[in-house]
């Protein structure tokens, strides 16, 4: 097995909690991923990016806790479930703002479709990898945690 | 007083001590003889195959011996057989698709007990999987050329010409309890050599036996961790047409090949979210 992937040996090897989420299956795996991390970063306003940075370093370790009782003797890869997080994050972020509110609504009307089917047919219900499967549940807990981080108060911007 | 008698019973002794032959102990427990005590009544397993949930309880025994003269308590030192066990529990213990191993103790199994005394004991510790432990140990001790030193006595406390072989070979059958389905095995194998005394011989083979066992088991402990993994592919690649796991999700590992997971966005979702970006950059802009 993978040294940084996340498997239950991360109770003994803590790094897996957060290094499960930069390994990935491959480049494909990667990339799709890598653009799904990019755009929440890109939309949140440079103000909101520290609180972001700081998200995305408590984030990880949380989810990987939560998706360790359902890793059977199997490893898990992939940023998605810390994208979906962001998308929650900075969709609801967004979506509070009087001036960027449609797009984040479009942001958490994107995720929840996603979740929404993935709940009804499955996981991987537009990926069909090879050697790999979807984990729903990755995307789901990385939605709450999101959810859950943007309800404390963000710092109020400065006035300039 | 007849000197003969004294004579001829010294002569004896010397001739006894100095006739050092090779000599070999046989120590031997058999699963066959455990399971299927009457040959042609040997009992069929479940046609429908094991389904096997994880993570699994399983238990561990040593196998008693089949015939009455001859026991596995005999074998080990009290509190011995707890040790041994223990050496494949503790190598288990972190394993995910396991949450509990108890060590049976070879008192609970009869003799020729049957499936019946193995449902017996599974159910009596709330196991659902059985590791059935067999030992076979065989010492040799060979006399050196010197042992002839032996008929000065002296010799047989000071001259090491006793050549000391321990072969152990142990084997772990794994069943499923509910369907009497055999899993896997893994065998664990070693050898002891060494030199004693005539007068040490016994006292180094009940040592070299203990020591064979727990070497043989570290061994066991290896192999078995590896034949899970050889059995876990082989039930994923659907070559094992009696056997089915079934992981946390009620998920079949025939149906999830065994696959790992993965965290994943698809390409036509990556391609939203970038229709996403584009659209809120031109809103803002506006």
């Amino acid at each position: 097995m993978d040294v940084f992937a996340l498997t239950a040996e991360a109770l003994r090897e803590p790094w897996r909690l957060w290094t499960g989420h930069l390994v990935h299956f491959g480049w494909e795996h990667a990339l799709a991923n890598a653009v799904a991390l990019a755009v929440p970063w890109l939309l949140v306003g440079s103000q909101d990016r520290r609180r972001l940075a700081f998200a995305m370093l408590l984030i990880p370790p949380l989810l990987s806790l939560l998706l360790l009782p359902s890793l059977a003797g199997v490893e898990y890869r992939g940023a998605s479930g810390l994208a979906c997080a962001l998308w929650a994050l900075v969709g609801l972020r967004l979506a509070e703002r009087r001036g960027s509110a449609p797009v984040g609504q479009l942001m958490l009307g994107g995720l929840l479709l996603k979740l929404g089917m993935e709940a009804a047919l499955g996981g991987g219900v537009l990926l069909h990898p090879e050697g790999w499967r979807t984990l729903p549940a990755a995307h789901l807990w990385g939605t709450v945690l999101g959810l859950a981080s943007a309800l404390p108060p963000w710092p109020r911007p400065r006035p300039a | 007083m007849p000197r003969t008698p004294i004579l001829v019973a010294a002569l004896a002794l010397l001739a006894i001590l100095g006739c050092n032959t090779p000599e070999t102990h046989v120590r031997r427990s058999s699963l066959m003889d455990y399971l299927y005590p009457k040959e042609k009544a040997a009992p069929l397993p479940n046609p429908a195959g094991a389904r096997l949930k994880l993570p699994l309880k399983l238990g561990i025994a040593f196998v008693p011996g089949g015939h009455a003269s001859w026991r596995v308590q005999n074998l080990l030192a009290p509190g011995q057989e707890k040790q041994l066990l223990d050496v494949v529990k503790q190598s288990f213990k972190d394993r995910p698709w396991i949450s509990e191993i108890k060590p049976v103790p070879s008192a609970y199994l009869r003799s020729s007990g049957g499936f019946e005394n193995m449902d017996q004991v599974a159910r009596m510790y709330g196991v659902d999987v059985m590791a059935l432990v067999s030992v076979d140990q065989v010492q040799n001790t060979d006399p050196r050329w010197y042992s002839f030193t032996y008929l000065s006595i002296v010799g047989a406390y000071v001259l090491p010409g006793d050549a000391n072989d321990t072969n152990t070979l142990i084997d772990a059958a794994v069943y499923d309890v509910a369907s009497h389905t055999f899993l896997l095995r893994a065998p664990g194998q070693s050898q002891v050599k060494g030199s004693s005394t005539w007068a040490y011989r016994e006292k180094q083979l009940r040592e070299h036996s203990a020591k064979g066992l727990e070497l043989a088991m570290a061994d066991l402990a290896k192999n078995l961790d590896a034949e899970v993994g050889a059995f876990k592919a082989e039930v994923a690649r659907g070559e094992r047409k009696d056997v089915d796991v079934v992981d946390r999700q009620g998920v079949s590992l025939r149906q999830s090949g065994g696959r790992n997971f993965g965290g994943s966005f698809s390409w036509v979702e990556a391609l939203g979210a970038l229709i996403l970006l584009g659209l809120a950059l031109r809103f803002r802009r506006a």
